[in-house]
């Protein structure tokens, strides 16, 4: 496996088996890609090959994948992806204005990435929180009732705790 | 079978037909885009829409998603329907370049037909368009994907139809993306049906691309040639060049798809150094001349030394009018039978084959593909016939269990069995296979010869088989045990000689236990089931014709689009024989080390240029019709100036004639007696004309099958002799010389679209045969032979026979220092080099 | 306060226990079917409660569950779907939140009625925290024997894993949701076969949504009598996950009997609408359902009845739009919703909502032009030709939005400009 052995021992063998539990090694794509990407950093080609091999499913089967979904990230994203819902409950709470807050802090347009290379902005649709809205998740991690004072909050953490655990991208 | 009314016409159909084929029978041409009936049904498109009217269906329905049903009433015209489909094509639209002129597809592209046939003609959308970029596919297929109306036909065929792994969908919404993960040559072999295929012009044929407009081509019904399974073609040229082949549609096939050396292949009509002009005693002279000649010199030496001092030599690339002319030609000047195979085991195993197959048990390609079972024996589908790879691959997806019984690595897009054993085993393998599958005898009473004939299998040897495939055969045999419709595909060139009457007995054998088997057979050469039926009981091996020009007994030699030297594994005997020769007279169409040393030199017509018939391995007629005329390519006469500068009233390099009617003009100066007839009695096994007869323009013939109701062999008879077995491997490997997909066969070896993707020459041995003599992957072996040394790379496999080394005849390799076919190497004269 | 069933045991602040969820008669009706009852029982029972899928479509579960044929091979599969990604929906993420237990025996009643050993619950990415509570809970069930090997000492087994989507709308459509826990492309799949037939790996598969489930050990307790009368409708019985959200001062889900009014789910539940607002309009079941007007205000909340309108209750999800709200925006973010997560198989939906949504944009910005209505009248009932429900579930915004507020939408064409927008 000339491509997983890029894997720490412990995660490749932690994989294995989790393929193997599965009905069919297929089945396990997605879990198997977000463990890589959290390992990585993101999906890269290289992660995509370490995949490959370890699902015995071609590159190209599993791009078929990588490419249809959220929350795989074919390209470098930043430690923190945030995800800010732009569905309809949102967009009456004003998603709006606060996506440009969060844009205007971060000095990046939607989709880049920081320049320290923390943080990422994404959009997504409806969270599922509507009754919190308005609503982002940050590394799987859901914040609601958004403010712009809480965004700058929930920045400034994330920003100055570099130690903080990442979580699942 | 149910009955259906669209649009006021009413129409019965078997069960199971789409409603959108109903229409069809009926000359109704519901649009379509993701439809294709090989592929099957999906509804993605949209716009084969029509409205149901009456029946368990109503409203606007998808007329490829919807079995006809008694009572229904459909209009394909009605307001509602044609307002969807209009919708659909504007939806289309909305992000296809507007640039049909400078789009290769033009002229024969649907989404244009169904764009201008239905109307639409205004943009109202003013939205930007969509753009994608486009990847590298390879050699054969040009990329653009900016045209794709996501019909899913090509991730469909790719993946599902073919089981290749390499192009596919991605990403999602309107941006879904078909291609590949990264840039790269496409690895499925049957890639190029994707230009047929694709409703649009995302995929176009590299090798025509830019070319040619498809209205100005001449198209014309084919076949292709290169193997022996004549899957049907369209062939297409322009100004004496054939720019592009296209698969056809063909029931008995089974689909309209081809593999890529039939579609790639035909570049030996139109290459350069095609040799054009006729010879004698290498002077260029006219054809009528260095027939005039030809035919001087035969008779001379016919009445010096008579009949029997002349061979004549054909091949099965001949079309069956070439074959049936030489036989009428050495019958009617009492010349020796004409010899149409080189190799005389594979003449031997192709004539038992010939002679087996008849209606009770042959199956078509089509046959192949809905068996339940299928065992392949002796024959490598993907690179002898790959077309039978699709079809096994199609049973599998069906639900069938298939078997490859072949020493060879296998490389079936399929899941399967695979049993690597050597050739002298199979016969073995197979009987006790299929002796154990209706041993238990719960098939009902066996007529009593039967009944003898599967006692007389050896139950045992399977069992006792070198190689370790004990779970797998038992998988086999129970598939085996419960299949209704076990079909036998049985090769023709590396197994034993009687490995194909043993399976004609064993598919009797099956047919009466269990009321229906298939059997199946791989030829080498499109038509070598004519040269067989043609040269029938008579002997006439080549090594003979060879023996007997070294006595110096034959003095003439005729070569009929033959050359003896890519398949005679002797070189410089053969060089040394025929130069003993009084007279050598070569037809052919390709330039060959034949041609060079002949004395009268007569070109001939490809395929292309002439009305053609052949037969497929399964006996049936194919009549391919010519698509031009012959002649120098313009685009090589005018030296690249379009329109040529200079005009002639004679097509240049257009003399030459088909190799049969040069034949019979030889016939016909030299007198010869009896008539050259076209309606031989072996080409009407049952009723009806012969498949040669006919009105120009009309063969009743075509798509026939020459084979009788029962085979006239006395089955079972040979039992004594399939199971002798048991040559020791010793220290040496079998050698086997094999096809492979490119690189190998005649034609198309001269291809310079396949020449840029053949594989380098190589050979493949069993891994543990390698380690033990201390070979790996990738190593030059230098085999030291008694006519000089062969290098070659090795690859090895784990899943092949052990004692054999499988050694493709690629064209680029000089194999013919072997001095035997059926050698064996010692294995202490390989080394690595 | 109507009786609570599925939220017995919900907290403001904490997830039910095991041990609570068992104290209020969690896993009994496990003991008292499993092994003493045939799975056709369960069926025949379910049948007689005549529970409806809470995923949407409201389909009566036992007639589905009776679709997976009799002598079908095993393995059988069972699916929970806790996709959830129907903006305005987010029952399944408080339920699991409340009572974890409920689901998981639930869905082990399903298996045992179906012949199915393994089920599978499907979670979207941003319920990571249900995805983790439910696999706790799961081994906590297992430890407990309630799940696993041999349930209750009867031959019955049952296990259940969580399968983490990659996060698109489309999965949540069952037959997508099946392609893609299979791992492969999650584009919808027409039938037939149905799943119940050829579901998971060719095997026969019941998919249901959690709440469904959830409603299952309540029934089998309780029987069919006492769940029809949890229920103000006589074709909808039970209660129902009403999640409420938009311009109210009270967003939130809510268990409340089938059938109780719009009206008093936002006046009363959802303690009516934000000081200075006014009801305008509301989606009643997520975004895939029209828009209902304040005409619309009494129509009883139950599959029957708001069908009787012309309309869908979906998921009961109640987005309530107040009348400083411009519509075209909101109905051209929901298009862009479903444009972005069309699965890009038909050509209706793939191409069609771009060229809505492009519309909708247009007249938004002032762009718009009196010939766009009928342009998009004309879409939105061709939509309905699309591959699946997705794209007629996108076109009801839209068409309802020229339905019930064409002068909204010709006011915006005629000042070249938001109203809105000051
Ligand atoms: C586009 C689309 C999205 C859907 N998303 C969900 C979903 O997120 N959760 C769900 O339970 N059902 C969803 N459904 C409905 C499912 O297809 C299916 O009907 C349901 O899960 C069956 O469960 P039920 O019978 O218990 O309602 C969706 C349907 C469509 C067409
Ligand atoms: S590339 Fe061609 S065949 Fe493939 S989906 Fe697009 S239009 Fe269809
Ligand atoms: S399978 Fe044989 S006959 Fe068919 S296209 Fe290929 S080479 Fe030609
Ligand atoms: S309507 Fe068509 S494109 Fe849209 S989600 Fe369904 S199948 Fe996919
Ligand atoms: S041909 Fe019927 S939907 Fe495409």
């Amino acid at each position: 496996m000339a491509y997983a052995d890029l894997l720490p021992e412990e995660m490749r063998k932690q994989l294995i088996q989790r393929i193997a539990e599965g009905e069919t090694a297929r089945e396990q794509a997605i879990d198997v890609m977000t463990a890589l990407q959290n390992h990585f950093g993101h999906m890269s080609d290289q992660a995509m090959l370490v995949a490959s091999e370890l699902l015995a499913m071609t590159p190209l089967e599993l791009e078929e994948l990588a490419t249809f979904y959220n929350f795989i990230y074919r390209q470098p994203v930043g430690k923190y992806v945030i995800h800010v819902c732009d569905s309809a409950v949102c967009w009456m709470h004003g998603h709006e204005s606060l996506m440009d807050h969060l844009l205007s802090r971060l000095k990046i347009r939607l989709g880049e990435t920081t320049e320290d290379g923390l943080f990422t902005v994404l959009p997504v649709c409806c969270l599922g929180y509507c009754d919190h809205a308005p609503a982002m998740l940050v590394n799987r991690h859901i914040h609601g009732e958004l403010t712009r004072e809480k965004i700058d909050r929930i920045l400034t953490r994330l920003a100055e705790e570099p130690h903080l655990p990442t979580g699942m991208k | 079978m149910p009955r259906i009314v669209i649009d006021g016409l009413e129409i019965e159909v078997p069960q199971e037909t789409k409603v959108i084929d109903a229409a069809e029978r009926l000359g109704i041409m519901i649009p379509r885009f993701c439809y294709l009936k090989s592929l099957g049904a999906v509804g993605a498109c949209r716009v084969c829409a029509v409205k149901f009217l009456q029946g368990p269906f109503k409203g606007v329905q998808m007329s490829c998603m919807v079995d006809v049903q008694d009572g229904m009433v459909v209009s394909t015209t009605d307001d509602e329907a044609v307002a969807f489909r209009r919708q659909v094509i504007e939806w289309l639209m909305l992000n296809h370049p507007h640039d049909c002129p400078v789009c290769d597809e033009g002229g024969q592209c649907l989404l244009q037909d169904e764009t201008v046939s239905g109307g639409h003609g205004i943009r109202r959308y003013k939205g930007s368009k969509r753009t994608y970029r486009n990847q590298y596919l390879g050699e054969f297929i040009a990329h653009e994907m900016n045209r794709c109306i996501h019909c899913y036909r090509c991730s469909r065929f790719y993946q599902e139809y073919c089981g290749y792994r390499d192009l596919g969908v991605m990403q999602i919404a309107d941006r879904v993306y078909f291609g590949r993960f990264q840039n790269g040559q496409l690895e499925s072999p049957f890639s190029g049906n994707l230009v047929d295929l694709c409703p649009t012009g995302v995929y176009t044929d590299i090798p025509a691309r830019y070319k040619v407009r498809s209205w100005d081509l001449d198209r014309s019904p084919s076949v292709c040639i290169h193997c022996s399974l004549g899957c049907n073609t369209v062939a297409n040229a322009r100004y004496r060049t054939v720019w592009r082949v296209e698969g056809r549609y063909n029931e008995a096939l089974g689909s309209e798809f081809i593999c890529d050396r039939g579609r790639f292949g035909f570049g030996y009509t139109n290459q350069p150094s095609r040799p054009r002009q006729a010879r004698v005693d290498s002077r260029s002279v006219a054809l009528s001349d260095a027939l005039k000649s030809a035919a001087e010199k035969l008779s001379r030496i016919h009445a010096a030394s008579g009949p029997r001092a002349i061979a004549c030599v054909g091949s099965a690339r001949n079309s069956l009018e070439t074959q049936t002319m030489l036989k009428s030609l050495c019958d009617g000047l009492g010349l020796p039978a004409p010899c149409f195979f080189v190799n005389s085991q594979t003449e031997k195993a192709v004539k038992r084959a010939v002679a087996s197959l008849d209606e009770r048990v042959a199956v078509s390609l089509n046959g192949v593909a809905h068996g339940d079972f299928i065992v392949a024996v002796g024959v490598d589908p993907l690179n002898e016939a790959p077309m039978l790879a699709l079809a096994m691959r199609q049973a599998h997806r069906r639900g069938a269990l298939l078997v490859i019984l072949d020493p060879r690595p296998s490389f079936l897009p399929a899941p399967h069995v695979h049993l690597g054993f050597a050739p002298g085993e199979l016969n073995g393998v197979l009987g006790s296979l299929v002796g154990k599958a209706l041993e238990t005898g719960d098939e009902g009473k066996l007529p009593p010869l039967h009944e003898d004939f599967l006692k007389s299998l050896p139950l045992e040897s399977l069992f006792k088989a070198p190689v370790n495939h004990g779970e797998e055969l038992d998988v086999v045999l129970s598939a085996l045990q419960k299949s209704r419709r076990p079909v036998l595909v049985c090769g023709s060139e590396i197994v034993r000689e009687n490995t194909p009457s043993l399976c004609a007995d064993l598919a009797l054998l099956m047919r009466s236990a269990k009321g229906q088997c298939g059997l199946f057979y791989v030829l080498p050469g499109a038509n070598a089931f004519g040269g067989a039926l043609l040269s029938g009981s008579e002997e006439s091996s080549f090594m003979e014709v060879v023996e007997s020009m070294e006595q110096g007994c034959t003095k003439a030699l005729v070569l009929v689009e033959s050359d003896p030297f890519l398949q005679f594994p002797h070189k410089d005997r053969l060089k040394r024989a025929m130069e003993k020769l009084e007279l050598l007279i070569v037809l052919d169409h390709l330039p060959s080390l034949s041609a060079e040393m002949s004395h009268v030199f007569l070109p001939t017509s490809t395929l292309f240029e002439v009305d053609s018939t052949f037969i497929n391995q399964e006996g049936r007629v194919q009549w391919s019709r010519a698509v031009h005329e012959g002649g120098i390519p313009m685009e090589q006469w005018t030296e690249g100036n379009h329109p040529p500068r200079a005009h002639g009233a004679i097509i240049p390099g257009q003399d030459f004639k088909a190799a049969g009617k040069v034949l019979e003009e030889i016939a016909r100066n030299m007198g010869a007696s009896g008539e050259v007839s076209l309606s031989d009695p072996r080409f009407r096994p049952g009723k009806g004309a012969s498949p040669l007869e006919g009105a120009p323009g009309d063969r009743p013939g075509d798509g026939m099958r020459l084979i009788p109701r029962e085979s006239s062999r006395e089955p079972f008879s040979a039992r004594e002799e399939y199971f002798t077995f048991g040559e020791d491997a010793g220290d040496s490997l079998e050698l086997l010389l094999v096809e492979a997909l490119f690189g190998t066969e005649e034609l198309s070896a001269h291809s310079p679209a396949l020449e840029k993707v053949e594989p380098k020459p190589h050979m493949w041995m069993h891994e543990q045969d390698a380690s033990m003599l201390g070979f790996s992957q990738d190593d030059v072996i230098a085999m030291d032979l008694e006519g000089g040394v062969v290098e070659v790379r090795l690859k090895v496999s784990p899943s092949m026979a052990r004692g054999v080394l499988v050694l493709p005849r690629h064209h680029r390799l000089q194999w013919q220092k072997f001095r035997d076919i059926s050698v064996r190497v010692p294995h202490d004269r390989m080394r690595k080099s | 306060m109507y009786p609570q069933v599925l939220f017995a045991n919900r907290k403001a602040s904490r997830i039910a226990t095991m041990e609570e969820y068992c104290r209020s008669g969690g896993y009994e009706a496990l003991s008292l079917v499993v092994g003493k009852w045939t799975g056709k029982d369960v069926c025949a029972e379910v049948q007689r409660a005549n529970l409806r899928g809470r995923g949407g479509a409201g389909f009566p579960a036992a007639i589905k569950w009776l679709g997976v044929p009799e002598e079908a091979d095993y393995p059988r599969y069972v699916v929970a779907n806790c996709d959830e990604m129907e903006p305005g929906t987010f029952k399944d993420r408080v339920l699991v939140h409340a009572d974890p237990h409920m689901i998981l025996e639930g869905m082990a009643l399903t298996g045992y009625a179906t012949g199915a050993e393994k089920g599978f619950i499907f979670v979207r990415p941003s319920y990571e925290s249900s995805a983790r509570i439910l696999e706790r809970e799961i081994q906590k069930a297992r430890d407990a024997g309630y799940l696993g090997k041999n349930i209750l000492g009867t031959d019955f087994s049952f296990e259940i894993v969580v399968h983490r989507s990659g996060g698109r709308y489309i999965c949540g459509e069952a037959t997508a949701l099946l392609n893609a826990l299979q791992g492969k492309r999650p584009n919808p799949v027409k039938p037939p076969p149905y799943p119940t037939v050829k579901g998971l790996w060719g095997r026969p598969t019941v998919v249901n949504n959690i709440e469904t489930m959830a409603n299952v050990p309540h029934i089998l307790r309780n029987g069919a009598e006492w769940y029809q009368g949890l229920s103000r409708s006589s074709t909808s019985p039970g209660t129902k996950l009403f999640c409420v959200s938009g311009r109210v001062n009270g967003p939130g889900c809510f268990e409340l009997p089938m059938g109780i009014t719009l009206r008093e789910i936002i006046e009363e539940h959802a303690g009516g609408l934000q000081p200075g607002c006014h009801y305008k309009a509301c989606l009643p079941g997520g975004a895939s359902t029209r828009y209902l007007t304040s005409e619309h205000l009494d129509v009883p909340m139950d599959f029957e009845s708001v069908a009787a309108i012309g309309h869908r209750m979906g998921t009961a999800a109640i987005i309530v739009f107040d009348q400083n709200t411009c519509l075209v925006g909101a109905t051209l973010n929901l298009t862009q919703f479903f444009a972005r997560e069309s699965c890009g198989w038909c050509t209706p939906c793939r191409e069609g909502l771009p060229y809505l949504r492009d519309l909708l944009w247009r007249i938004e910005k002032g762009e718009g032009e009196e010939e766009f209505i009928p342009m998009m009248r004309a879409m939105c009932d061709q939509l309905w030709n699309a591959y699946c429900a997705l794209a007629p579930g996108a076109a009801s915004p839209v068409e309802s939005l020229l339905t019930y507020f064409e002068d909204e939408v010709r006011e915006h064409i005629r000042q070249k400009r938001c109203p809105f927008k000051t």
